[in-house]
């Protein structure tokens, strides 16, 4: 087993303080619980199956809206590597869009779409379009020319040329660009689900706090946490298994 | 079992859980309501589950949202045909030309104390009226909704000048820390949070009032509201709402402080049975009157939200009538 670091330790000594700052009473509220009965909440509802339910309808919406987002990034990315025209037209608008916050955006979404998967899947899926759509557009500028020239000289058609050659280049730079979407995805979707409708560990987090339930708020904001977490360690892992190539020939550093 | 059926199984498992709704609603119309979940919507949870609903051939899917203010917007989205919202709000809408009608009743406040809206403010800040509030910060969950407009009505009738009162925003669930915190002078706090704040930090807060009672006694709080359009197209639908909410109202009445109550009420807001035992409650009424929102919109007229309103008998559908 591998030694615990310093950063873990530190980890302790924080939930440490966190447990006695409520017992000692530092902080003198309700909406302070020790971190013991937050973890107690945390089992009860986790063992009622309250707790895995919210958290794989969550999940459940966030890889939907992932997935939707992911393959609409890649194509416009694709389309602006293929059509300068494209890229014009459609180049202001996209920069103009993508720094406005999600959130901000949540209300006329509820306009549109409704208050259900419609809509949280469609605020995961606008998460990811950007991100992934930046690094596709940046992938395609590092394709090595003389790959893709090698293989028309074969004669590979255009096609295939992109699922042989120019999708393997870019995946890298379309894995980190989900990379970052993943994390983003996981509080839109979350930030939706506590705006509006019953659905997931977003609402259960609100309802809790309106029913004067630290420990169970805390118990979800916990969930989250470990969430977040446990996603970027799988996305690493899956990250490694499908790229090892790219990071075998230095190129991640 | 070969890789084919394996993926139909799969995949008919997972198409279950989507085709069953639809198979259902052919059989009860179904209503989306959106609500919060505080104790004026019991009747609506005590219709649902004791099928006062079914029984009209109606099916209420609730949308609870707890914080946002979703619900009348949705209404007039159509996502929505109903939400239970406070009067003040519902008459604003209605002031910018949205064509909302009070389709069922709800809830008024109560004729005696205690009420189930409060001022607290901490103890030994020596604050007991409107006067010694003015240029101290006052909160409510929201402007311009009835617990600001009867919270300024208080101050106003306690001696004080409701525009030299600084109004902040601060959510129900952070209020009685706000408080005993400091950050604010006086909280207007409905339940269960008037209970929660003075088991919290009894020591520290004190209540001065029930602001709503005090300054309107019986008077109109919350109600359902649908479209007009939609309320006059499908009545019949809206009449069979308010009569299975109605046989919901009666429940809710023949068990005030009772266990099985507060069951009912701690399964859909999650506040738990002892605290909900100290609340206190609002009156669930079965009808809207003329006479109710008139008051409303007199008062609002009062402190700075007046303007062009139908008259009132045209805004309560029949369906909200007695």
């Amino acid at each position: 087993m591998r030694r615990f670091t310093s950063g873990f330790w530190l980890i302790l000594a924080l939930l440490a303080l966190w447990e006695v700052s409520a017992r000692a009473g530092w902080v003198d509220s309700p909406n302070w619980p020790p971190l013991t009965h937050v973890l107690a909440a945390l089992l009860r509802d986790t063992a009622s199956g309250e707790i895995p339910m919210l958290v794989g309808s969550t999940l459940a919406r966030m890889f939907a809206g992932l997935a939707g987002g992911t393959v609409a990034g890649v194509a416009m990315g694709l389309l602006f590597g293929a059509s300068p025209l494209a890229a014009r037209v459609l180049g202001p608008t996209v920069e103009l869009v993508r720094p406005i916050p999600i959130p901000a955006i949540i209300p006329p979404l509820v306009l549109f779409l409704g208050l259900d998967n419609g809509m949280k899947i469609s605020i995961a899926a606008i998460t990811a379009f950007f991100p992934v759509l930046t690094n596709t557009a940046q992938g395609l500028r590092a394709v090595e020319a003389d790959q893709l020239a090698m293989a028309r000289t074969f004669g590979v058609p255009a096609w295939r040329r992109l699922f042989l050659v120019t999708l393997p280049a870019i995946l890298p730079y379309v894995l980190a660009g989900l990379r970052v979407a993943l994390a983003l995805a996981l509080v839109t979707t979350v930030v939706a689900e506590m705006i509006a409708g019953e659905q997931g560990v977003g609402h259960y987090l609100v309802l809790m706090q309106f029913a004067g339930r630290a420990e169970e708020m805390y118990a979800a904001v916990l969930v989250l946490a470990a969430l977040g977490y446990a996603l970027n360690r799988g996305f690493l892992w899956l990250e490694r298994r499908l790229i090892g190539w790219f990071f075998a020939t230095g190129r991640d550093g | 079992m070969t890789e084919i059926s394996r993926r139909a199984a799969i995949g008919a498992t997972l198409a279950l859980p989507l085709a069953a709704p639809s198979l259902r609603a052919q059989a009860l119309t179904k209503l989306r309501v959106s609500v919060i979940p505080v104790l004026d919507v019991a009747p609506l949870h005590a219709a649902i589950r004791h099928g006062y609903f079914a029984a009209e051939g109606i099916e209420i899917d609730t949308s609870t949202t707890a914080g946002g203010a979703t619900g009348l917007p949705g209404v007039v989205a159509g996502q929505f045909r109903m939400a239970f919202t406070n009067t003040v709000s519902a008459l604003l809408g209605v002031r910018e030309g949205l064509d909302f009608r009070f389709v069922a009743p709800a809830v008024r406040s109560q004729p005696n104390p205690p009420d189930s809206m409060a001022i607290l403010v901490r103890k030994g800040s020596g604050i007991t009226n409107g006067k010694q509030l003015e240029g101290k910060r006052v909160a409510s969950n929201t402007r311009n909704n009835i617990v600001w407009l009867r919270g300024m009505a208080w101050i106003d009738k306690t001696g004080g000048e409701w525009r030299k009162v600084n109004a902040v925003e601060v959510p129900f669930p952070q209020m009685a820390d706000a408080l005993a915190g400091g950050q604010i002078d006086a909280g207007l706090f409905s339940e269960p949070f008037v209970t929660a704040a003075l088991q919290a930090h009894g020591d520290k807060l004190e209540r001065i009032g029930w602001f709503i009672h005090e300054t309107a006694p019986a008077s109109s709080v919350a109600q359902y509201v649908a479209m007009k359009e939609d309320a006059e197209r499908n009545a019949e639908v809206f009449e069979r709402f308010a009569r299975g909410l109605a046989k919901g109202t009666d429940w809710v009445n023949e068990r005030l402080g009772k266990p099985e109550l507060l069951e009912l009420i701690s399964g859909f807001s999650r506040v738990p049975v002892e605290r909900l035992r100290d609340c206190a409650f609002t009156v669930y009424v079965k009808e809207v009157t003329e006479a109710e929102i008139a008051e409303v919109i007199a008062t609002m007229t009062k402190f700075g939200l007046g303007g062009r309103f139908p008259e009132p008998s045209q805004l309560i559908f029949r369906t909200a009538k007695a």
